[in-house]
């Protein structure tokens, strides 16, 4: 475990020592990493300024979901979710062999060597929003901060599952950098509480694919209305991330070393 | 009558080149075109979640700034198939050329890079108008029931025609500042969002506040998918002002001309940079 923490921490001081080569360009898109995380948000805020809402939930709770969300995705992507774009250019590129014959797993080495320093303006966007939503609602108490923490630690496991299903693709759809886009529009509807989509929707998005444990179950735990099917998202969260491990066996076994 | 004769050779060649360009980025695409069919699915998901949303927000309300739940939904039908259409990747491209030094060779070919960058989108989006538009087209017509019919056919496709070539030359002057910066991504990431937000791309204009408006009427990226949308349903308004169709097109014609200048400056200064070593 020990040795592991260092290899990835080497991983991650090589890929800020290669980006600072051009830092100003670096830091231009830290910052501009965070202002893209604001898209939604600010789609929110007009929408309530111009005196809408989304029924049942005040502009801040609407911000928490969001936040709750963006924080996820400001963990995942600069930490493990690289291993999407790292395994598909490496695989088109003929280089992920290079992953292979390390005495390491693949999977683990395709996370060192994915590290994303831009990204971390993704957290730093994802912290701020969620802080702010936070600080004009009620406090949570001590329990739903520890159910919170509890289920936000499945939302990280959920986006590492949809990382390693996504990276799986790429390992026989060559080349094909798009499976990002798959993955933000099926997960966008995790943005927005999941109350406002109708029911055939909410079942989906709760029980069959993990999308609203990405924002809205975590946060209606911390704005203490927990829903409905908190469980059960639960639960279909471990069974994806279990699939997906298979799911990345089997295309690793696909592997055909020819690139693309 | 000799020098009649020149120009018309010269529209000659440029049409010549203009096609071989454009077939071989369409044949050369056409092996990555399940790349672009992924859009069939993302694009009526995108609108699936829009669709949602706006029918939250409209459960209340039958109207909202002017527009009802329907015009909402064809404002974020029209703006996706706009986006597909207009879609182009001159900023990255150019910058990876200079960034690579590969742009020298371009330097060495009988025709201005600007010209065969286009001519590569325009065989690019005919594919693309193939493999994604017109089925993400018909999927909104029939499935999510979207009148994607424009108000006045002739100004709806003129005005797609100008947002189509404003969208490569804003996105040219994006590529041609890493004559300057060298490596772009986060310039580009910055003016890409500013440029989909003020473009209406994300929400229609008449959300921002009022001064806002009056800021975004005066800049050149409402008339990349904000005024095309106008146009195509018929009835322009931006922060209290009122437009006739015609007059809207005018100006997005001079807003073309505007950036088209705009990119030959960028061209004529940093052009002097380039020094094809690549970094």
């Amino acid at each position: 475990m020990r040795n592991n923490l260092r290899i990835y921490l080497a991983g991650v001081r090589t890929a800020l020592a290669s980006r600072m080569a051009y830092r100003g360009d670096y830091f231009l898109s830290i910052l501009i990493m965070l202002l893209v995380e604001m898209a939604a948000p600010l789609i929110t805020i007009l929408i309530y300024g111009n005196g809408a809402s989304f029924p049942g939930w005040s502009m801040y709770e609407a911000l928490l979901i969001q936040g709750v969300f963006l924080l996820g995705k400001g963990i995942a992507y600069p930490f493990f979710f690289g291993i999407v774009w790292n395994t598909v250019e490496r695989v088109r590129g003929g280089t992920f062999d290079l992953l292979m014959i390390k005495p390491k797993s693949a999977l683990f080495m395709a996370i060192v060597t994915g590290f994303d320093a831009e990204d971390l303006g993704k957290l730093i966007g994802g912290a701020t929003l969620f802080m702010l939503a936070l600080r004009r609602l009620p406090p949570p108490g001590v329990g739903q901060w520890l159910q919170f923490l509890a289920l936000f630690l499945i939302t990280l496991l959920t986006l590492f599952a949809y990382g390693v299903t996504l990276a799986g693709i790429g390992i026989v759809w060559i080349g094909n950098i798009r499976v990002y886009d798959i993955f933000h529009s099926l997960t966008n509807f995790g943005l927005y509480p999941a109350a406002i989509f109708s029911k055939p929707v909410q079942t989906v998005i709760t029980g069959i694919i993990p999308i609203a444990i990405l924002g809205s179950v975590p946060a209606s735990v911390l704005l203490g209305r927990p829903s409905p099917g908190t469980w059960g998202a639960v639960g279909i969260s471990l069974l994806f991330l279990a699939g997906s491990l298979l799911f990345w066996r089997a295309m690793l076994k696909k592997y055909t070393s020819a690139g693309g | 009558m000799r020098r009649r004769y020149g120009v018309k050779k010269r529209i000659g060649h440029l049409a010549n080149v203009l096609k071989a360009t454009a077939l071989s980025t369409y044949k050369e695409w056409a092996a990555y075109r399940n790349q672009m069919a992924v859009s069939v699915f993302v694009g009526p998901v995108f609108f699936l979640t829009q669709m949602f949303i706006w029918r939250a927000v409209y459960g209340t309300r039958t109207i909202l700034n002017g527009l009802t739940l329907e015009e909402m939904l064809t404002y974020y039908g029209i703006s996706a198939v706009i986006g597909y259409l207009t879609y182009d990747s001159a900023d990255w491209d150019l910058q990876w050329l200079v960034r690579t030094g590969g742009f020298l060779t371009f330097l060495l070919r009988p025709v201005s890079y600007c010209f065969y960058a286009f001519a590569e989108k325009i065989g690019h989006r005919l594919l693309a108008l193939l493999v994604e538009i017109l089925p993400i087209y018909v999927i909104f017509f029939f499935v999510f029931r979207i009148k994607l019919i424009p108000a006045a056919p002739g100004w709806a496709l003129l005005s797609l025609a100008l947002s189509f070539i404003l969208v490569f030359l804003t996105n040219y002057c994006i590529g041609l500042s890493a004559f300057w910066l060298t490596r772009t991504e986060g310039l580009r990431r910055a003016f890409l969002t500013l440029r989909d937000l003020s473009a209406g791309m994300l929400i229609p204009l008449t959300f921002f506040p009022e001064g806002m408006q009056k800021l975004l009427f005066y800049l050149p990226f409402q008339f990349i998918t904000y005024a095309p949308i106008r146009v195509f349903i018929g009835h322009y308004e931006l922060a209290g002002i009122t437009l006739p169709i015609p007059q809207v097109v005018a100006l997005q014609f001079l807003a073309v001309v505007l950036m088209f200048l705009l990119s030959r400056l960028l061209w004529y200064f940093g052009i002097k940079r380039f020094t094809g070593v690549g970094a």
